[in-house]
């Protein structure tokens, strides 16, 4: 009865109804006459009197309008129709799981890659289709094909571009009227916080309600991983633990303090991910935490916005300037229990075709390399200049620490109790350790027993 | 039977006779069978295997079954986990949202009663939330009850009331009861119309013959109605007592348990959540001492509504 009622949250768009709303950080503009939408090469299934609905579960986040226009041609090229339940972000995780652990999930999941989490907390080698022999593998670039690949076998197909990194993205032009330039510490963030909100704007759009986004902040963990680079293996072995970590209780006092001196607004517990672009394109807020997307997005809010005047740095917390790479991201896995694999199979072969990759590519903001050798590059020169001015480019915690991804929404709880007063910095830390031991004894991790 | 009955009627020592035949009558014990089997399969197995993995460390990441005594029970009662609060969260919700139901259900229900026009459409908005699907009222109240561009913000700040527009779902002081206010809305309704159908069935020759006396509106509500409306009060708040125990659907749409750590968590949510992060014993020993609370709660309620109960 549970899940019934969950269904309801899913939207579902078959290509024989209207498409479902856009995806919450969908920057789709309208199908480009110089990108039409692939042909797919399978033999049609209509031909060879197939009658199929594959179902696609993902995150609200994670199903972009141009995967649906892509899917409606797919229907049209094999006959196999696809019907996307797109769930509420900080439902979906919750949802997937007992969906899989009920054994009734959809024909493909989306999920997040990681070479831990998907054995602990997906276990794709029972519940993922074994996807090394299908004809795109070898095009999945390698750093993102290791976060998916257990035992040198494949079980996922990434679905956005994971060279894009959780940065402040900023209103460059409004920076330029107040005389600001880039800050290189979490002090000069401040100063140039207090500017702004002496001007009127509010500084961050912050946007705890979707219950992951404020998680991203915490990728300024990598500080603690500068200060001693054995740190991610000691986590990963249980013999250090994040409770008492100078870097990391710095990170999230200097959070709440953003938070405490106004920088974020009166609003951030309540704000959505999905107004984050529009926010930004009325001039409401000076800066959010995004990715290398957000010009095209706030472009497509407001075409009067140019997208070249959103401009980026990397998180500042902990005065971190190392670039936070995470070749970890939403991906396609194929249910091992679906009755459709073939379908599924087919699915994934023409998402990945050159096709499909260059129409995602030019459709989709914030889309600018997609991890497979046969998609076209599209950085602007304003992203191109952000990845130059830091060299120095170092893992983030969700994919260099066990047990940290699937506490993510978890963790998201406690920071959002941490910004109403109920979690001090040095609770949330040991709550994460909690976290983490739960999952290692769940999953029996010799490391913890 | 009718020509039997109408022969009693005329006859007194004949009902005396009836009513001392059906007393005798005991149905054999296989009549029941059915039911009992039906029941014991369907219903007190599964609790019974749920209790018992509440004893194992079953979860998604491994095919084994181990067993681990109390271990989980200690984790729910444990001070450095929030079950406690979770658990005291469903009583409060439980509690408060039975007794707002009945006052609220039985107020409109005597206002509808009267002889008001469009009486049936006043019914009919008051029970209509009851219709609609809770995750739609959810979302729709989640967007109603947003602090920046809420439908209810909005309106106090358009009528110069500001102070009054507040964090009504985000606030850790405001939400539970934002959610509960949301879930009384829903819910009055229904209660009102069991109400209603128990005040019809009410003779009005008990208030033609208290209005020959003198008795005002108040009387006639406190020594007529009320009294002769509890068996009604008491089925109502049997649906609100086992409603508000086993509540998931509302407090999901609207917060998922937040804002933080378990500001409007209650049962359900918290169960739900074991079995998404595959803890499956933890979620069965949570569940299993929710079931002793249900079972406590349900016999003390038994007893009182069979307190007055005539037996022969």
């Amino acid at each position: 009865m549970v899940l019934g009622m969950l269904a309801g949250c899913g939207q579902s768009a078959t290509p024989d109804s209207a498409p479902a709303a856009p995806a919450a950080d969908t920057a789709s503009e309208p199908a480009s006459s110089e990108a039409e939408a692939p042909a797919a090469e399978e033999s049609s299934a209509a031909d060879s009197g197939e009658d199929v609905t594959i179902t696609f579960m993902a995150s609200q986040d994670w199903i972009q309008d141009a995967e649906m226009e892509l899917g409606e041609k797919f229907t049209e090229e094999t006959g196999i129709k696809v019907d996307y339940q797109i769930v509420p972000s900080d439902q979906y995780e919750s949802l997937l799981m007992t969906k899989i652990n009920a054994g009734e999930c959809t024909d493909i999941f989306g999920g997040q890659s990681s070479q831990f989490s998907i054995v602990t907390q997906f276990d794709v080698e029972k519940n993922a289709v074994d996807l090394s022999g299908e004809s795109w593998a070898g095009n999945v670039d390698p750093a993102a094909a290791d976060e998916l690949s257990v035992g040198g076998k494949l079980y996922g197909q990434p679905i956005q571009d994971v060279s894009a990194c959780w940065a402040v993205a900023y209103n460059i032009s409004l920076f330029d009227e107040l005389g600001l330039s880039i800050p290189t510490s979490y002090a000069e963030f401040c100063d140039v916080c207090e500017q702004i909100k002496a001007a009127g704007v509010i500084p961050i759009y912050e946007c705890v309600s979707d219950g992951w986004h404020h998680v991203c902040w915490t990728e300024a963990a990598i500080a603690a991983t500068q200060a001693d680079a054995s740190y991610p293996d000691a986590l990963n072995n249980n013999t250090a633990t994040f409770e008492g970590n100078e870097q990391l209780t710095t990170m999230f006092a200097q959070l709440k303090e953003l938070a405490d001196l106004g920088y974020m607004g009166d609003n951030y517990m309540s704000n959505a991910y999905a107004d984050a672009p529009a926010s930004i394109a009325s001039g409401e807020y000076a800066m959010v935490l995004y990715n290398q997307g957000l010009g095209a997005e706030v472009n497509a809010a407001d075409p009067s916005f140019p997208e070249d005047n959103i401009g980026y740095f990397v998180n500042p917390l902990c005065d971190n300037q190392a670039l936070n790479v995470n070749y970890c991201g939403p991906s396609r896995f194929i249910f091992s229990g679906s009755k459709n694999i073939d379908a599924a199979k087919k699915y994934l072969e023409f998402m990945a075709s050159d096709e499909s990759l260059a129409y995602m590519t030019e459709n989709v903001g914030k889309f600018n390399q997609l991890p497979f050798s046969n998609a076209p590059s599209a950085y602007s020169k304003v992203v191109q200049d952000f990845y130059d001015r830091y060299p120095n480019k170092v893992a983030v915690f969700q994919a260099s620490v066990k047990y940290y991804n699937p506490a993510w929404m978890d963790i998201g709880a406690d920071m959002s109790a941490m910004f109403l007063g109920e979690m001090t910095p040095d609770e949330v830390l040991k709550d994460i350790d909690k976290l983490r031991a739960e999952q290692a004894a769940a999953a029996s991790d010799p490391a913890w027993e | 039977m009718k020509r039997g009955c109408l022969a009693a009627v005329r006859q007194p020592h004949l009902i005396k006779g009836l009513i001392k035949m059906n007393k005798n009558r005991i149905y054999p014990g296989y009549f029941a069978f059915g039911a009992l089997i039906i029941y014991f399969v369907f219903f007190f197995l599964p609790g019974l295997i749920g209790v018992g993995y509440s004893f194992t460390d079953w979860s998604a990441y491994s095919d084994e079954l181990h067993y681990v005594g109390f271990r989980n029970f200690l984790t729910v009662f444990s001070a450095d986990e929030n079950y406690m609060k979770i658990i005291t969260n469903t009583l409060e919700f439980t509690l408060i949202t039975t007794i707002l139901k009945n006052v609220i259900g039985l107020i409109l229900a005597l206002l509808l009663t009267n002889s008001i026009r469009l009486l049936n459409m006043h019914r009919g908005i008051v029970f209509m939330p009851s219709v609609l699907s809770t995750l739609i009222i959810g979302m729709i109240f989640k967007s109603i009850l947003d602090p920046k561009s809420g439908l209810l913000n909005s309106f106090f700040r358009s009528i110069g009331l500001d102070m009054l527009a507040q964090k009504w779902l985000v606030s850790s002081e405001l939400a539970f009861g934002s959610v509960m206010a949301v879930d009384i809305w829903r819910g009055v309704g229904y209660i009102m119309t069991i109400l209603i159908a128990g005040i019809m069935s009410i003779s009005s020759d008990y208030y033609e013959a208290a209005a020959i006396d003198g008795a005002g509106g108040w009387k006639k509500f406190w020594y007529i109605t009320f009294p002769l409306i509890l068996p009604t009060l008491a089925t109502t708040t049997v649906l609100n007592v086992i409603y508000g125990l086993k509540v998931f659907d509302m407090v999901y749409a609207l917060t998922n348990g937040g804002p933080g750590k378990a500001t409007t968590e209650v049962l359900y949510t918290a169960v739900f959540k074991k079995f998404g992060t595959g803890q499956y014993a933890v979620g069965t020993a949570l569940s299993s001492v929710m079931f002793v609370i249900m079972i406590v709660i349900g016999m003390y309620m038994i007893r009182v509504m069979t307190k007055n109960e005539v037996v022969e």
